[in-house]
């Protein structure tokens, strides 16, 4: 699709994306690398959050720093930080998810000696009320520390004019969800999943602009040809840097038609208040939205939220895209499989790396679940 | 009307044919470099053993690593699905299944009609496969052919604690410079797969009866060493190197 072919650059090669953009603007580039660090914050400080997504070299400096059973995107992260592709940062923060996560930023702070770094130590539970009110001081002091760190005043204005940018961003992204729910054939998995990664990696009012016109693009196709033969699939998991794991699933006979990823609708899904206290808003929204595994709800919310976007979307089968060592995900699979088989919807597992994987493993094993579910 | 599974694996390829829901023939050859070219030497020659004309009407399925190579073939499917509908198809009171091929090992689960309820693969990593015990074999300068017979003679199997295929060569290595007897690594070598694949099938959900597929069924003593670790009997049939070339044929019959 036209309106998408920019983003494959920029989603291909985000660090020298960010490079350009900080020489054309000279705005603050701030790396994150998880869906809960406060972008809307970020944002209003005049700087740009710019999530880093792991490393497609070889690894062997950040093998001196971590574990076997460390995941590839920390590895990867670090290995670029370490190789100096990322001293153009002017900051790093880590929301307090995973421990993986978390121990790199201890390795970060000793080993890396460019930008501010900064934690955001966030509840573990969520669904108390003393979560709430710890989020919204943690989202306060993250306020505060970064407007020592970048020498600004974040006003409640600039927030707010954040949160709408946010917000029409996230209801876009839902809107083109809807659209392949609709019509799968309206948009490949493959450059829907570039749609939403580039979201995090642009300058967030660059890319709205281009998510208007892929919008527009898709509501005039969406009356087309509606896949009939194809199985429908929802992908669940972490992260997916592996836009063709999706041209993979189309060939088999497969189509995408949701997901519940940290690289999907786990990113976008819910929309502030823009009334009131912004900091209490986006914290709300926070405690609200789908968790990941690294953060606890309610027993049954993970798998209730998967089972209603497989229902949603009609599909006849789960497809778990586990980041090989991502523990939080591995330990919240077994419930989820069973939840799922008790709501008769088939799942598979894959396990997948950073690094591109064997191909004709992992083209037998979707194939041979399409070929179960039919 | 015939119908001819060809399953191109990684080490060997192989062509069954069906005549009336009857096999009526059988053909096995090295894959090598080549995999196109295998499943088509394979097939000619599976015609010219039984005696058809290459312009017979028959259906043609290619499964295994290489089945999207094959460009006479009708349709190609997994070898999940094909050993499914092989193994239903020599017994169709088998439940389970567990297939070690040439690069990688599978546990199938089947429902009563033969269908896959659900599946599992090892990893990208050698270890459990053909190609581990082809290492070993090489490492140990003995004919892979040999291994299960020498094995059973085991008095005392040796540990190899490494599930890696480099790793567990070195280890087999210096049990060799320490004198123990070939037998016992053998057996120790068995045991170590017996026990990795019989953690994939549990998570696949083991059942009875069960069947193990693929060439390294072959080998008896990795098949008595495995049965030890699944507290299971296992089925093999004559066929077990086939098994995915003879579903491949019959599900040709449903094309």
């Amino acid at each position: 699709m036209q309106a998408i072919n920019e983003l494959y650059d920029v989603v291909g090669d985000p660090l020298t994306y960010a490079r350009r953009l900080k020489e054309q603007t000279g705005k603050k580039i701030i790396g994150y690398m998880c869906t809960y660090a406060p972008e809307e914050i970020i944002q209003a400080a005049g700087a740009h959050p710019l999530r880093l997504f792991g490393s497609n070299k070889n690894i062997f400096l950040a093998d001196g720093h971590l574990q076997a059973y460390c995941c590839s995107l920390v590895r990867g992260v670090l290995e670029d930080a370490l190789a100096g592709d990322l001293n153009f940062l002017d900051g790093m923060i880590f929301p307090h998810t995973c421990d993986t996560i978390q121990r790199l930023s201890d390795i970060w702070r000793l080993n890396i000696s460019f930008g501010f770094h900064l934690d955001v130590v966030l509840p573990v539970k969520l669904n108390t009320k003393s979560a709430r009110d710890y989020m919204i001081d943690v989202q306060n002091l993250f306020r505060n520390d970064l407007e020592k760190a970048l020498q600004v005043r974040i006003t409640d204005d600039s927030i707010k004019k954040s949160i709408s940018l946010f917000n029409e961003i996230r209801s876009g992204l839902e809107k083109v969800y809807e659209l392949k729910n609709i019509n799968p054939e309206v948009i490949s998995g493959k450059d829907l999943s570039v749609l939403v990664r580039a979201a995090m990696i642009m300058e967030r009012n660059d890319y709205l602009k281009i998510l208007q016109n892929v919008i527009a693009e898709l509501e005039k196709k969406s009356g087309a040809a509606k896949a009939p033969g194809a199985k429908r699939l929802v992908l669940a998991g972490g992260i997916c840097s592996q836009p063709d794991i999706y041209s993979v699933i189309e060939d088999a006979g497969g189509v995408v038609v949701g997901d519940d990823l940290c690289t999907g609708s786990r990113y976008f899904a819910g929309i502030i208040n823009a009334e009131g206290d912004p900091i209490a808003a986006i914290a709300e929204r926070y405690v609200q939205r789908p968790v990941c595994p690294a953060k606890h709800m309610d027993k049954n919310a993970r798998a209730e939220n998967l089972i209603k976007i497989a229902k949603d979307g009609k599909a006849a089968g789960v497809i778990f895209l586990l980041l090989k060592f991502c523990d939080p995900h591995a330990f919240d699979y077994p419930d989820l499989k069973e939840a799922l088989a008790r709501a008769s919807i088939p799942s598979l597992l894959l396990e997948v790396e950073d690094q591109p994987q064997a191909q004709g493993q992992l083209k037998t094993r979707i194939e041979a679940f399409l070929e179960t579910i039919s | 009307m015939y119908t001819v599974g060809i399953d191109i694996g990684s080490i060997t390829t192989k062509a069954a044919a069906l005549q009336h829901g009857k096999l009526v023939g059988t053909n096995l050859v090295f894959t090598g470099y080549n995999s196109a070219a295998a499943g088509k030497r394979v097939f000619t020659e599976l015609l010219q053993n039984i005696g058809i004309n290459e312009t017979a009407d028959i259906k043609i399925v290619a499964t295994g690593y290489g089945r999207s190579s094959l460009d006479f073939a009708d349709k190609a499917v997994t070898e999940i699905t094909c050993h499914a509908a092989g193994a239903y198809f020599l017994n169709d009171k088998i439940r389970f299944i567990i297939d070690i091929g040439g690069q990688d090992s599978k546990a199938i689960l089947l429902d009563d009609r033969g269908k896959v309820k659900n599946f599992i693969m090892n990893d990208k990593c050698a270890a459990g496969t053909g190609r581990f015990l082809e290492v070993m074999a090489r490492a140990l300068e003995i004919n892979l052919d040999d291994f299960g017979a020498l094995s059973l003679l085991a008095q005392n199997p040796a540990q190899i604690s490494s599930l890696c295929t480099v790793f567990a060569e070195s280890e087999v290595i210096s049990l060799i410079s320490k004198g123990v007897a070939r037998e016992n690594i053998i057996a120790g070598i068995h045991e170590s797969i017996g026990s990795r694949i019989a953690a994939l099938a549990a998570r696949a959900g083991l059942t009875t009866p069960l069947m193990v597929t693929g060439g390294v069924a072959k080998n008896v003593g990795l098949i008595q060493a495995l049965e030890k670790a699944l507290g299971l009997k296992a089925e093999v049939s004559e066929y077990a190197q086939l098994t995915g070339a003879i579903g491949a044929a019959v599900l040709a019959g449903n094309l």
